[in-house]
């Protein structure tokens, strides 16, 4: 079902928080929205599913308007943040919530817990409590009880947000592999770039109530409209770089580096912004740059580099685990030119 | 919690200090729960009343002590014997012979020939002093002289035992040992010991009537009100807006904190021949009455009312409460989940409250049981004791009868077996919640 919003603006008394956003998400897709905190993630996603209704514009399901259509009849599956299970129920009554309210029979009711809860591996829990599941087992309910009406949409709110960073990776590729294979359309709501990347076929970054991009992960990766969404994606995440262009030649105001950028920024000398990821500053790199490290974590398989320049500035390099420099040392290491991304005085891609 | 502490001594030191800290609630316990109690117990084994003090008593030969001394002991004679009026020429009666004015004379002459002698009647008396010498002149002074030995033991208080005995055989009446012990129990005007208040009870139709009446009262105020009216007001305001659901709990508080007396008064106002619904409904063609008191089934329905609006207050604050600390993402799933308002209410509302609603409906049994003012204030227990319940025939008994006397023996056995009751209840009561306790799994840690 493809799920469309037409110049949605929601506000809450005289603030407004989403403001005329225009998002299409094609039937089968599973589609992130990626943003910082109080963005307007979730709200977006409330009015998908019509727990808020909008203040302005439509939201068409396939070809239908639902604006004024009450949750109740969108048949919708919604995955919270807080799981929301019911707690006096066991995990079987839970899963069958939905379909008891649809008043079906409980033959059919038992028949399709089992199995949903085959599905999302949770079928020796059906007679226990919400109170008695760990977390990542209260999310799977959660899961099942969402896509046991086989719903139209499937809304997921930070879904992985509780738990623990291995069963976090097991949840990525389990909820990836039920969305592909009942080929229902999904939102995920998350402000964990990873799981954004890993999970959907495109993401839609937003700040402040509007959506800044919609790409596919690796296109947005290596081309990222403005300096707010490189900063967002990658981890460790990209740095940046302030100084002036003049005639294809980048210096900071205090010249402590300085290097020639392979495309033409204009004759004019003007303000422009670098973004350097970590992956692109190492040694070996096209264009040294002078620097000290300041920090140092050894993340395993890779190690990570604060470097800092003469004026304070901060490099980022990672590096697989074998160089062995310290805090303090000064390094040359050598930017890839060809990889830096260049963004104007207001963070736009340039 | 205490812990068990290596050091014996600092251990006892903690548990004195401990006990110390404890003595004024203890003091405070048994002396305002656990000494009433005590006493009602106390009272309730006797036939304390008005009539009776709640000191000793004396005895005294009454009308009917009797009349119960032929009935119930079939000593009819004796009891004739002893109201009987008689003549008794005694020291008594001849000093009060000089203080009239009689002669010297006519005084000795009595003291010599008439001292301790006893007549049977007034004429006989008479005729003896008519035989004597210094005989008093005129019938007048004659009548005036027989009077004062005139002897009669009825309605004369004795202190003690041997001052009544004594009493009585200067009337020249033989007691045998049961007719002692009869006459003892009859005359004596205090208190005694009894169990009677209970067989008593157990046997007066009216008792009965008063164990309906306070089932009546305690049920269908708890069941309509206290709990389900209670439980309507915080669902309904739970989906309004906050500010009018703000106002409109406010005004369900008002008649909880507002003075019974105004409060009852301003139904019975409502409910007068000439009151708020005499003024509607006369006009429409009904008779003028006293709505309240007009018949039982009125005045039941005021009494849940003046009640309910009262109690209903107290259980829709702990559910609203309750509702309120159910969080909100569970109401947006259900929504999700296709419930309507109606299957919300009935599947995450209700089922949430279970402890709420188990723990208004134990406690205000209880307050219910034992409470009577507003019954009191409204209807006295009217019409014709169709409203009386337990807690107000106790108190009507005991403390505030029609007929003057207080039967404090009595009203202390009725207001036993409200504590008897309640104990019992609220025992069972305490189980069951406790009772929750265990049946709450602890979570099962993977
Ligand atoms: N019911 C509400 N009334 C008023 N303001 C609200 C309400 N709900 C959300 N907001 C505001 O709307 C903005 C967006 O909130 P939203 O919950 O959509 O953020 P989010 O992107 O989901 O953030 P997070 O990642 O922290 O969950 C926030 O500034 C929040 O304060
Ligand atoms: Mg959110």
């Amino acid at each position: 079902m493809r799920i469309l919003l037409e110049k949605f603006t929601k506000s809450f008394g005289s603030l407004t928080v989403i403001d005329e956003m225009d998002l299409e998400i094609d039937d089968g897709e599973m589609v992130a929205l990626l943003g910082p905190s109080g963005c307007g993630k979730s709200t977006t996603l409330f009015a998908i599913c019509g727990i808020h209704r909008v203040s302005g514009g439509r939201i068409l399901f396939g070809d239908r308007d639902v604006s004024s259509v009450p949750s109740q009849q969108r048949n919708v599956g919604v995955v919270f943040q807080s799981y929301a299970l019911y707690p006096h129920l066991t995990v079987a009554q839970n899963i069958g919530f939905p379909l008891m309210i649809r008043k079906e029979s409980n033959a059919d009711i038992a028949r399709k817990v089992d199995e949903i809860a085959e599905l999302v591996h949770i079928g020796n829990l059906l007679e226990r409590r919400p109170a008695q599941l760990s977390g990542g087992q209260q999310q799977r309910v959660a899961l099942a009880r969402a896509l046991v009406r086989k719903p139209d949409v499937l809304l997921l709110d930070e879904p992985l947000a509780n738990l623990d960073a291995k069963l976090r990776l097991e949840m990525r590729s389990e909820i990836r592999r039920i969305q592909r294979e009942t080929g229902i359309t999904a939102v995920l709501v998350t402000h964990d770039q990873v799981e954004a990347m890993s999970m959907c076929d495109r993401i839609a970054i937003m700040n402040e109530g509007r959506i800044v991009q919609i790409a596919e992960p690796m296109e947005m990766y290596d081309n990222p409209a403005s300096d707010f969404v490189a900063g967002f994606l990658g981890n460790p995440p990209i740095a940046f770089v302030d100084g002036v262009v003049t005639n294809g030649r980048f210096a900071t105001a205090s010249g402590a580096m300085t290097v020639s950028l392979p495309f033409n920024a204009g004759e004019r000398e003007r303000k422009i912004r670098l973004g350097i990821r970590p992956e692109f500053f190492r040694p070996g790199g096209t264009q040294p740059v002078a620097g000290k490290i300041t920090f140092v974590e050894a993340q395993g398989r890779e190690t990570l580099y604060d470097v800092a320049l003469e004026d304070g500035q901060i490099l980022r390099s990672i590096q697989t685990a074998t160089n062995a420099a310290t805090v303090g040392e000064k390094v040359n290491w050598g930017i890839d030119v060809e990889r830096i991304l260049m963004f104007d005085e207001d963070g736009a891609r340039l | 919690m205490l812990r068990a502490s290596p050091d014996g001594e600092a251990m006892s030191g903690s548990r004195i200090l401990g006990l110390l800290l404890l003595a004024p609630a203890f003091v405070f316990v048994v002396l305002f729960f656990l000494a009433p109690v005590v006493l009602t117990a106390v009272f309730a084994l006797t036939n304390m009343s008005t009539a009776t003090g709640i000191t000793g008593g004396a005895y005294q030969v009454t009308q009917s002590a009797m009349r119960e001394l032929g009935e119930r002991h079939g000593e009819q004679a004796l009891a004739d014997a002893l109201a009987r009026v008689r003549y008794t020429v005694d020291p008594a009666g001849i000093d009060a012979a000089t203080a009239e004015g009689a002669s010297t004379a006519l005084v000795s002459e009595l003291d010599r020939k008439l001292a301790g002698e006893s007549f049977d009647s007034r004429r006989e008396l008479e005729r003896a002093i008519k035989a004597l010498d210094n005989r008093p002149r005129g019938t007048r002074a004659l009548k005036s002289l027989s009077a004062l030995f005139e002897r009669s033991i009825v309605n004369t208080r004795f202190a003690t035992e041997e001052e009544f005995f004594g009493a009585v055989a200067g009337l020249g009446i033989e007691l045998n040992a049961t007719q002692r012990a009869a006459l003892l129990a009859t005359t004596y005007t205090g208190w005694t010991w009894t169990s009677e208040n209970f067989s008593r009870m157990f046997s007066l139709p009216d008792t009965k009537r008063t164990f309906l009446n306070t089932i009546i009262y305690v049920f269908a105020t708890l069941i309509v009100f206290n709990t389900g009216f209670a439980l309507v007001l915080s669902i309904v305001t739970h989906y309004m807006p906050d500010r009018p659901a703000g106002i409109f709990r406010a005004i369900w508080l008002l008649p909880r904190i507002s003075p019974p007396v105004l409060y009852v008064l301003l139904w019975k106002w409502l409910a007068w021949d000439t009151g708020f619904l005499s003024r509607i409904l006369v006009p429409l063609g009904f008779e003028s009455r006293n709505w309240m008191l007009d018949n039982p089934t009125n005045a039941w329905v005021f009494i849940v009312l003046i009640n309910g609006f009262v109690g209903a207050s107290m259980g829709m604050l702990i559910f609203s409460a309750a509702i309120k600390s159910i969080p909100v993402s569970l109401f947006y799933a259900s929504e999700v989940d296709g419930a309507n308002r109606w299957q919300q209410v009935r599947y995450v509302i209700l089922p949430q409250l279970r402890w709420p609603i188990l723990f208004i409906t134990c406690y205000q049994s209880l307050s219910l049981l034992t409470s009577f003012e507003y019954i009191l204030l409204a209807t006295e227990g009217g019409p014709g004791g169709a409203t009386k319940v337990w807690a107000l025939a106790a108190y009507l008994t005991a403390l505030n009868n029609y007929a003057g006397n207080l039967e404090y023996g009595y009203g202390a056995a009725l207001a036993l077996v409200l504590v008897v009751v309640g104990v019992i209840l609220s025992l069972a009561y305490l189980r069951l919640f406790d009772f929750k306790s265990l049946v709450a799994p602890p979570p099962i840690e993977q």
